[in-house]
């Protein structure tokens, strides 16, 4: 990009970008440089940074690929939020500082950071081995190329949403679960997961499942919506997650020691969630309606099925949310005796 | 010293492929992928169209005889012919295996894997997944080696084959997160690190990483390259990115216009008009350019493709992906405005010269993919046809490299050769004299390629390119790395990267200077027309005291005699 390239045309502004900085060989801790520099419209974020390295500061340093939103490389938090810098306007961007023209860009979160915006992919390369994220496919290898397994549209269907999913990370960066516990899934490891999970041609399903329901797997997560509101591809991650959940109810039932826990940790939902009324993110960025429609029926399938209680909704105590929390604890006691009566036959 | 049997530089289709196979062929190998980037960061990625491969389930009279044709022709008959038969004959069974390991292909009604047309191909016969086939066939290759345990050594940056003498004994590599300069001493090295149109920097569709470092090592190292010359262009690239617009856009009806208003391909393609062959177009839309009908910018010159006639609601509808692109890289919203675009070269059909298997001629030294010309697509590529040669190829090549690593024994890498790549490296941070910036001399050689040696080609601008070329590397002798940091450096493997494009775009002018004809993408105005009688051969380059030294080597022909080619 040249000077001119950023100079042309009507809509010229100056903008600050206040960069996140961090040398592990020189910095004992990171700082921010601020980098004013005249912009025109229609420039994306990415572009700025590398007129920025370019023109201005070389040793600036950040991941930059396809620059079309395609390769995951750029993600970044970008005024606080996890975005692809090479997908985002920085006209876009003016005015959501209380500075007026100042643009912050910061590291991923959750990831150990590597130098200015760089931070390690190599746990969530970790996580993806750990729970098995590939079709482990049930025809031998010697058979492959033969001929191909028939899916149907609606097989397909299933997961075709999840495999857009570019591994950017920022989801990552912006789950509440990660920033307290490092071990935990992560979001698009649930998705990926789930993805394989529904895949026909797959065959290693339950051993996949198995490992998701032990210590910092799906279990652990809060419903808080915050990877679904973050994902650059627009993927309906929640969805993923209550898959796996419902699936792992139906499948390994409540007969097995997680099994178990997982009613303990849908009670422990309920009691938490109560007390977490200002983290009622899907209510809050969804309304009643749409929680109720959404994620309710999942709710009542479940019970009709007189399985384990489905986590609750967060929800904030109005009146409705008291009446069904009620009517949880009422299927909860159901669901409780009849694990007192299988065990006791 | 460990010692690898076999190394492979480069992580996308081609190079997963490569792992994949060769791990299948002999579990018993040490093998190791190193990349730049993350593997599934790769460039593969962006291939959004699909694979060819005459499966016959939408036409069911689709026959590999055809596909073998269609190649050929498209290659206006400079392809390899048993290549282009390996290629198709290979390409059902690829794509089966790639679904039989996970690859979400679209579908049939009947459940089979679904096809579609696509240009130069006389049946529809291009496998798909939506508009994100790279992306899946990659994350799918990627999902498949982890599931091997093949070992990866992420952000390395490859510098240079250790030589003994002429032989190799591996490969040396800069670790981009700690700076260390590493030795992989090994067996085989099989490059397989995509193409080089990111020379023409801005006016390239490519990743910002497309810079051609496996040829331009092997190039260093003594191996010989093959048609640098014909890089193709595709018509309409975003003004500022290069990023493209697809041909969607005129399928659903877009006009392309010039700055008097005027839908210009009615000069053209009177009938076809905007639908014309994607070479043709590209064409017009540079004469357009060159003969002060576009648009001015000091980003450069550009046309209008206008799709405000279409209504919103269509736009919307039928082009979301399309408008989200111009909205997030232009800035600019179809539904109000035209959309500013100009031909943007995207694919590189030159490459290390290979055989059928990726051998070159150093021993236990491979190259597969956009990174090798075995050649399948002579001078010009069919759509479609790229995803299925670092599929097909990769695969050759990996299981090559498996059968034939036990010969090789290679004398180990010494702390010597390190130390003299860690002092090269280190003279880029305290260059000598007056100081450049590589950031200005890369988007000086994408200009000087673009103007001389890009669409429309002769004599005069050749060489004034091969000059401008010449004082840029001059130039890149002062370049200097402001960063003197070791970890994760970007400053320097961008300065790497630059050197690299350098060193072959002398390839690229070399070659379309001596090659007197027009052939595919290679369109020289003072040779108008192909000349079968003196051109009907490859060209390869092999560099000697600094300069890209020229042969030829004949074309393979087989079934097909040569044609005029027109569609
Ligand atoms: S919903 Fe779960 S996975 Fe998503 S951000 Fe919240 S805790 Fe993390
Ligand atoms: S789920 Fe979305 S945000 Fe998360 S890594 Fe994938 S694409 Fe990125
Ligand atoms: S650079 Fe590839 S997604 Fe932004």
């Amino acid at each position: 990009m040249t000077d001119s390239t950023i100079q042309h045309t009507e809509d010229k502004r100056d903008v600050t970008f206040r960069v996140h900085r961090f040398n592990p060989q020189v910095d004992s801790k990171p700082y921010f440089d601020d980098y004013t520099i005249k912009l025109e419209k229609g420039i994306t974020v990415l572009r700025a940074l590398n007129y920025i390295k370019e023109h201005v500061d070389p040793s600036l340093t950040f991941r930059a690929f396809c620059q079309a939103g395609i390769c995951g490389s750029c993600a970044m938090r970008i005024n606080n939020m996890s975005k692809l810098a090479c997908t985002t306007q920085v006209w876009d961007e003016l005015g959501k500082t209380r500075e007026p023209d100042v643009i912050k860009v910061e590291p991923l979160r959750n990831l150990p950071l590597i130098k200015d915006l760089v931070v390690e992919m190599d746990p969530l390369v970790g996580k993806m081995q750990h729970y098995e994220n590939w079709v482990d496919s049930t025809m031998p290898e010697e058979q492959w190329g033969r001929k191909e397994f028939l899916v149907s549209e609606e097989e397909f269907q299933k997961y075709d949403k999840a495999t857009d999913c570019i591994l950017c990370a920022s989801c990552v960066s912006e789950c509440t679960i990660l920033r307290a516990h490092k071990e935990y899934v992560s979001p698009a490891v649930l998705l990926k997961s789930y993805r394989m999970n529904v895949d026909s041609r797959d065959g290693h399903h339950d051993q996949r499942l198995a490992e998701l329901v032990k210590d910092h797997g799906v279990w652990d997560c809060t419903h808080c919506y915050r990877c679904q509101e973050t994902c650059v591809k627009h993927i309906p991650i929640m969805d993923a997650i209550h898959g796996i959940r419902e699936d792992a109810i139906e499948r390994r039932g409540t007969k097995d020691t997680s099994g178990a826990r997982h009613a303990e940790a849908f009670m422990e939902d309920i009691e938490k969630k109560g007390k977490l009324v200002e983290a009622t993110l899907p209510i809050r960025t969804n309304g009643m309606a749409w929680t109720m429609k959404n994620l309710l029926p999942m709710a009542f399938k479940m019970v009709v099925k007189r399985r384990t209680p489905p986590p609750p909704p967060l929800v904030r105590s109005t009146k409705d949310i008291e009446k069904f929390r009620e009517e949880f604890r009422e299927m909860s006691g159901h669901v409780a005796k009849d694990h007192q009566k299988k065990s006791g036959e | 010293m460990k010692l690898f049997d076999i190394v492979i530089v480069g992580g996308g289709g081609a190079g997963l492929y490569a792992a994949m196979e060769a791990m299948k062929t002999n579990p018993g190998l040490n093998i190791a992928v190193i990349s730049k980037i993350y593997p599934n960061r790769s460039h593969t990625s962006a291939a959004q169209g699909g694979a060819n491969a005459a499966l016959a389930n939408k036409a069911k009279d689709d026959t590999v005889e055809m596909h073998i044709f269609d190649t050929i022709k498209g290659s206006d008959y400079l392809a390899d012919q048993d290549a282009v038969e390996v290629l198709c004959s290979e390409a059902p069974k690829i794509i089966r295996e790639l679904e039989n390991m996970g690859t979400p292909w679209s579908r049939m009604e009947d459940k089979t894997i679904a096809q579609r047309p696509f240009g130069g191909a006389g049946r529809p016969r291009c496998c798909y997944c939506a508009d994100k086939t790279g992306h899946t066939i990659l994350q799918t290759l990627y999902e498949q080696c982890l599931r091997k345990g093949v070992q990866f050594f992420n952000e390395y940056f490859a510098l240079d084959i250790a030589l003994d003498g002429s032989r190799s004994k591996g490969l040396i590599a800069l670790n981009i997160k700690t700076g260390k300069i590493e030795a992989f001493h090994s067996r085989t090295v099989v490059f397989a690190t995509g193409g080089y149109a990111k020379m023409y920097w801005n006016r390239s569709s490519n990743a910002a990483g497309n810079t051609g470092d496996g040829q331009a090592i092997a190039y260093r190292a003594g191996i010989p390259l093959k048609d640098m010359e014909f890089v193709q262009f595709h018509p309409t690239g975003l003004r500022k990115s290069g990023l493209l617009v697809t041909e969607g856009a005129r399928g659903e009806g877009g006009y392309l216009v010039n700055a008097l208003g005027e839908r210009f391909m009615s000069r053209y393609a009177p009938e076809k008009m905007e639908l014309g062959p994607r070479d043709l177009v590209s064409r017009s839309l540079e004469t357009e350019i060159l003969e002060g009908r576009g648009f001015d910018s000091p980003a450069g010159k550009y046309l209008h493709l206008d799709l405000r006639h279409l209504g919103a609601d269509l736009i919307k509808s039928r082009l979301p992906q399309i408008r989200e692109m111009c909205m997030y890289f232009e800035g600019v919203d179809p539904i109000d405005e035209p959309i500013p675009v100009r031909p943007t070269a995207h694919y590189s059909m030159g490459g290390i010269d290979t055989d059928n298997f990726g051998r070159t001629i150093m021993e236990g030294v491979y190259a597969a993919g956009e990174c090798g010309c075995v050649s399948v697509h002579g001078a010009n590529r069919l759509g479609g046809n790229s995803l299925l040669d670092i599929l097909v190829f990769g695969r050759i090549t990996g299981r090559a490299a498996a059968e034939e690593a036990g010969k090789f024994n290679p004398s180990p890498i010494t702390d010597a050769e390190i130390a003299d790549k860690e002092h090269e490296i280190r003279s880029f941070m305290r260059p000598s004299g007056h100081y450049e910036r590589y950031g200005t001399l890369r988007e000086e050689l994408g200009q000087a390629l673009a103007q001389n040696v890009g669409i429309f080609r002769e004599a005069s601008k050749i060489e004034k390119g091969i000059e401008q070329i010449s004082i840029l590397k001059e130039r890149f002798s002062h370049v200097r790395v402001f960063d003197t940091s070791d970890v994760y450096n970007t400053n320097l493997i961008q300065v790497l990267e630059l050197r690299n494009m350098l060193d072959l775009a002398d390839t690229v002018a070399a070659g379309a200077l001596v090659r007197e004809e027009s052939r595919g993408s290679h369109t020289r105005t003072d040779f108008p027309v192909r000349d079968d009688e003196n051109w009907h051969k490859h060209t390869t380059y092999t560099l000697e005291k600094g300069r890209p030294h020229l042969g030829f080597k004949p074309v393979t022909m087989g079934r097909y005699e040569l044609q005029e080619r027109t569609y």
